[in-house]
């Protein structure tokens, strides 16, 4: 009698995880249903004027990709522009968390202030930013660069403005998600490998070499992670500023897709190039999260 | 090194500092500066070259938001704003009330429990957070059509759970792994189940952590476009895409636009100052496992 | 009278299909319904039934807002709209087209969209509509008061390559918009400048203005895609070539590169580089109407309407400065500008039909039509009569002097639909502009980047089955 309670009991241990985690996994689930028809989709010539040429093309979507001007562009856009934003962004971050950390007048004030632009939906932060961003000095960015003797930048009229502009409302959103997160890691550094590195009367500069920097490393290596994910996949700031323009310079693999899909309403060729997005992220995070998984192994 | 190349040494570096401090100010602030300015300037200031500082402030914009205003200066209506505001609302608090009641139950279990298949499972609700939202929009809006869900709240609320589950998950897991395994056992050992050990316990002591998830939670949402662009019809836009409706044939209506983006954002402002330091600690606990 | 009048709108008020709770009828209202009473069929006849309308964000739609409580009260019918700026409004309004759900039963079209709807029978012929006395009282809506190319422009056989003014009618034109050259009198008086009746006239005088008046000498739309090409750029190379140039030749071959069209590009594309904005490449119509109406530019070659921006003295730095001619010519002497209408057509999805055309019918009488234009701006009108109406005259007849009325009429002389209907020219606009891109960015020679666009489009028309 004893067993069977205990066995019952111990089947039901086992399946509770499973139970606590079918809620969540039943929505999700239901997302996997539209994901499928998507991905069907991208092995089809689905194209939303002409509902009786829909055939079944295997992966002619995919390898008509490869000859496709815009998609090397946009592929190498989507990449480089991830690089330097990421490094960039946690760049500065680290920067500015070191610089909260210190003993700074209006250090609360301004760590407070610092959560406005997270809050901001992207799409109207890039329309703010497209405001302040006017080509002539018409433009308050430009006017107050004029101050500093810089004559007017043309920030979406050219290909290489359009690039720093939507780089500079990017950051501008997401830095105090990297410093944030770095600050609050910093004031949750134990503080004996402090005391430690001051008894052996180590500078500023080897402290944060050698004591900070690797401390954090595992949370560097997470909001490189995430940066990296929302950057791959950046839209609402192109979609509100560019639109992946001029001459394609600002196009990324999401741009183009919504292009060939919302545009030109070729959903099959659409869906494709989404996949190939899914890919490249699938593969970067999982490199990624390895590398966190080493980082946070070796600071414990 | 005399001491005075120390002291010159030790300013130097406390007006750079300082100097850091005031940008890193200046370059946070000043768009919200620029657009509460914008949102207070008649359509000729807006346009005017160079950008003005000094003007007679007016709050027709803010006014047209509310009552709309039709013919003379500005192309009018705006009366559904109020009503975008409404459903950021609706769809915001609706979305993560159902990520936190799928959510807790399914953290507790990443958190406390092993498991074959933990690693896995784990993962696949995080990847979630991963794919581009367009692979989910066009078959969602090709369903949502023969489903009757497009253009209804209950649809952008279960559509939305690709924006807030996956994080809600992640962040609770964090906390619930904070709270001492001791005072868990003390419950258990007290008599309680699961459910005792949940409520009783857990709850209570990651009460901050939750507080934080569904305040970034309610943000994320709050924030999102991409999905009611294609979604959501007339009935329930959000502000986001409401935003873009100032987009007329004639004309940009600059400042209405900018008097929209200033009380879309209100009601995150006042939520992120009441829990601003939860926030930090949240992100940073989110961070840590 | 009166009294039978009131006890009927009484009655009417009783029924339980009535809208916004008026407690009783007053004069205005039925001042305001007169009119429409005076049609001879019975506006209840879908009494109850529901509609949604699709609608672009315009002047036009902002004209018919405040007015639709009282196409309910005329009606009966519960009307639901949605109003979106112009790009998102087509992606949804494809979207619920091509899923035939009937989301929207009336929509905001135009001749060139048709042309995607048609063949694929998303949309209905109101033909049939016109022709059903109970539906439509002809003599009192007055179809041949609409301009002759207008309607021309909004029939359409079907075949691609050609047939537009033949056929089933398959919207109802709300305004007309053709293109002509806008330009500062003030700036060309003083420096001596001649007004360009050539392309290269054009390209000087954008020259010298930016040389003597420091401001860029012409302003255009440059964003990537259809809306660049579609306005002063194809209107200026349809004149460029006395009308002779089209994009597919009868093959339905892209021409792009031909050498006519390549110059042409060559010449605008380095006009705009030398003479026009920094931020061309990023410029949609309301930034170029926009900076003309500042006083940034010397000139524009777009949307004629865009006067009514250009002479409004709240806002515009540019009122009574504004001089109007027409599109440089080629060597043929005449303008062949293209022509642009929106338009209501009704989609087949819908399950009112006859509702639907109701309201398109009370949307696009006269009276509707004429309160668009003088209470809210909606230029230029499709109607004669409400051109010759004094109180439009009075406005329109006052900018740039008089000149506008006439360069507007002898526009409208030679002024046709640009494009040859097919159901991708949205597409092959985009390539087109992409193109014009590469060559701004002198990426591509003019005529490397037209020859690829011309095989791209090839490319896709194939695609497509159209070829």
């Amino acid at each position: 009698m004893n067993t069977t309670r205990r066995r019952r009991r111990w089947r039901r241990e086992r399946l509770l995880p499973y139970l606590l985690l079918s809620p969540a996994l039943v929505l999700l689930a239901g997302m996997l249903y539209p994901f499928g028809l998507g991905l069907y989709y991208s092995f089809t010539s689905y194209w939303l004027q002409y509902p009786n040429r829909f055939r079944f093309v295997w992966l002619d979507n995919y390898v008509s990709l490869l000859g496709e001007p815009l998609f090397v562009r946009a592929l190498e856009f989507t990449l480089g522009f991830t690089l330097v934003a990421v490094v960039l962004q946690v760049g500065l971050g680290l920067a500015v968390a070191l610089l909260l950390h210190g003993r700074i007048p209006g250090r609360s004030v301004i760590r407070a202030l610092m959560l406005l632009p997270l809050m901001m939906p992207p799409v109207i932060t890039a329309l703010m930013w497209k405001i302040m961003m006017a080509s002539t000095n018409a433009g308050i960015l430009n006017y107050a660069l004029s101050f500093l003797g810089v004559d007017p930048i043309n920030w979406f009229g050219s290909t290489q403005g359009a690039i720093v502009s939507v780089l500079i409302i990017d950051t501008w959103g997401n830095l105090p998600f990297v410093a944030l997160i770095l600050l609050g890691a910093l004031q949750a550094l134990p503080t004996e490998p402090y005391e430690a590195a001051r008894v052996d009367g180590a500078g500023p500069v080897a402290v944060l070499r050698y004591v900070t920097l690797p401390l954090l490393s595992p949370f560097i290596v997470l909001v490189v992670l995430f940066r990296t994910m929302d950057s791959l996949r950046i839209f609402d700031v192109i979609y509100a500023t560019t639109l992946g323009g001029p001459n394609d310079a600002t196009t990324n693999l999401q741009i183009m897709a919504y292009q060939y899909s919302f545009q030109w309403y070729q959903m099959g060729k659409g869906m494709a190039q989404v996949i190939v997005l899914l890919l490249l992220v699938v593969i970067v995070s999982y490199l990624l999260m390895r590398l966190w998984n080493r980082a946070a192994e070796s600071t414990s | 090194m005399t001491s005075r190349a120390v002291l010159y040494r030790g300013t130097v570096a406390k007006v750079a500092i300082a100097v850091a401090a005031a940008v890193l100010l200046v370059w946070t602030v000043f768009p919200f500066v620029w657009i509460l300015l914008t949102s207070l300037k008649s359509p000729g200031d807006i346009i005017s070259v160079p950008p003005t500082f000094v003007f007679t402030p007016t709050i027709d914009n803010y006014a047209a938001l509310v009552i709309g205003e039709r013919g003379g200066q500005y192309s009018s209506t705006r009366p559904d704003f109020p009503r975008f505001f409404l459903n950021s609302m609706i769809i915001s608090i609706g979305a993560v009330a159902l990520s936190i009641a799928a959510g807790i139950p399914a953290a507790y279990a990443l958190a406390r429990y092993t498991f074959p298949l933990k690693n896995a499972l784990g993962f696949v609700l995080m990847s979630f957070r991963f794919v581009p939202f367009i692979a989910f929009v066009i078959p969602l809006y090709l369903l949502y059509q023969q489903l009757g869900l497009y253009n209804t709240h209950a649809g952008l609320i279960f559509a939305y759970q690709l924006i807030t589950l996956p994080f809600t998950i992640w962040m609770l897991r964090s906390f619930f792994m904070e709270v001492p395994l001791e005072v868990q056992e003390a419950a258990k050992i007290d008599g309680c189940s699961w459910l005792g050990v949940l409520t009783r316990v857990i709850l209570p002591l990651s009460m901050p952590g939750i507080s934080v998830t569904v305040i970034l939670g309610f943000m994320f949402c709050w924030n999102a476009f991409n999905y009611p662009l294609m979604l959501a019809g007339r009935q329930t836009f959000p502000v986001t895409v409401g935003a873009i409706q100032f987009i007329s044939y004639e004309q940009v209506l600059w400042g209405q636009m900018a008097a929209a983006t200033m009380v879309a954002i209100v009601p995150q402002l006042l939520l992120s100052l009441m829990v601003q330091k939860y926030i930090v600690r949240g992100l940073t606990m989110g961070a840590v496992r | 009278m009166r009294l039978q009048r009131r006890t009927l709108t009484g009655l009417l008020l009783a029924t339980p299909f009535s809208m916004g709770g008026v407690a009783g009828a007053s004069a205005q209202d039925d001042a305001a319904l007169a009119y429409y009473r005076q049609a001879r069929i019975n506006w209840r006849q879908a009494e109850g039934q529901s509609l949604t309308i699709g609608l672009n964000k315009h002047p036009f739609t902002e004209s018919l807002l405040p007015l639709i409580p009282e196409f309910r009260r005329l009606t009966g019918i519960n009307v639901e709209y949605l109003i979106l700026p112009e790009a998102e409004y087509f992606t949804k309004l494809v979207a619920d087209l091509s899923q035939q759900r009937g989301e929207f039963s009336v929509i905001m079209t135009g001749p060139m969209r048709n042309w995607q709807y048609v063949p694929p029978n998303w949309i209905l012929p109101l033909d049939d509509f016109l022709n059903n006395p109970k539906l439509t009282d002809r003599d009192w809506y007055k179809l041949d008061d609409f301009y002759p190319a207008l309607i021309a422009a909004n029939r359409w056989n079907g075949k691609t390559g050609g047939g537009v003014g033949e056929g089933p009618l398959y919207s109802i034109p709300v305004l007309e918009e053709s293109y002509i050259l806008a330009y500062r009198k003030d700036i060309f008086d003083q420096h001596n400048i001649k007004v360009p009746t050539t392309l290269e006239e054009m390209a000087e005088a954008a020259r010298l203005v930016k040389k003597n008046a420091a401001i860029p000498g012409i302003v255009a739309r440059g964003t990537p895609s259809v809306a660049t090409v579609a306005t002063g750029f194809i209107s200026g190379l349809k004149s460029y070539t006395d009308g002779q140039w089209s994009e597919l030749d009868d093959k339905l071959n892209a021409t792009f590169h031909d050498p006519r069209s390549v110059k042409f590009a060559e010449t605008w594309v380095g006009m705009v580089r030398d003479s026009g904005p920094p931020n061309w490449a990023n410029m949609q119509w309301y930034d170029a109407m926009e900076a003309f109406t500042a006083g940034q530019a010397g000139m524009i070659a777009d949307a004629d309407f865009f006067a009514a921006n250009y002479e409004d003295p709240k806002k515009s730095k540019v009122a009574g400065k504004v001089g109007y001619a027409l599109i440089p010519a080629g060597p043929g002497g005449k303008p062949y500008a293209g022509l642009w209408t929106w338009a209501l057509g009704i989609s087949k999805a819908t399950r009112n039909k006859e509702a639907a055309w109701l309201f398109v019918q009370w949307a696009t009488a006269q009276r509707t039509l004429l309160n668009a234009t003088v209470g809210y701006r909606n230029y230029n009108p499709s109607r004669v009569s409400i051109t010759n109406d004094p109180r439009v005259q009075e406005i329109m007849g006052s900018w740039g002097g008089g000149s506008y009325l006439k360069v507007v009429a002898k526009n409208l002389e030679t002024a046709r639909v640009a494009w040859i209907p097919q159901p991708e020219r949205v597409r092959a606009g985009d390539i087109w502009a992409r193109a014009l891109h590469e060559i701004y960015f002198q990426r591509m020679s003019a005529a490397d980047a037209l020859k690829r666009a011309s095989s791209e489009v090839d490319k896709v028309l194939k695609e497509a089955g159209i070829k």
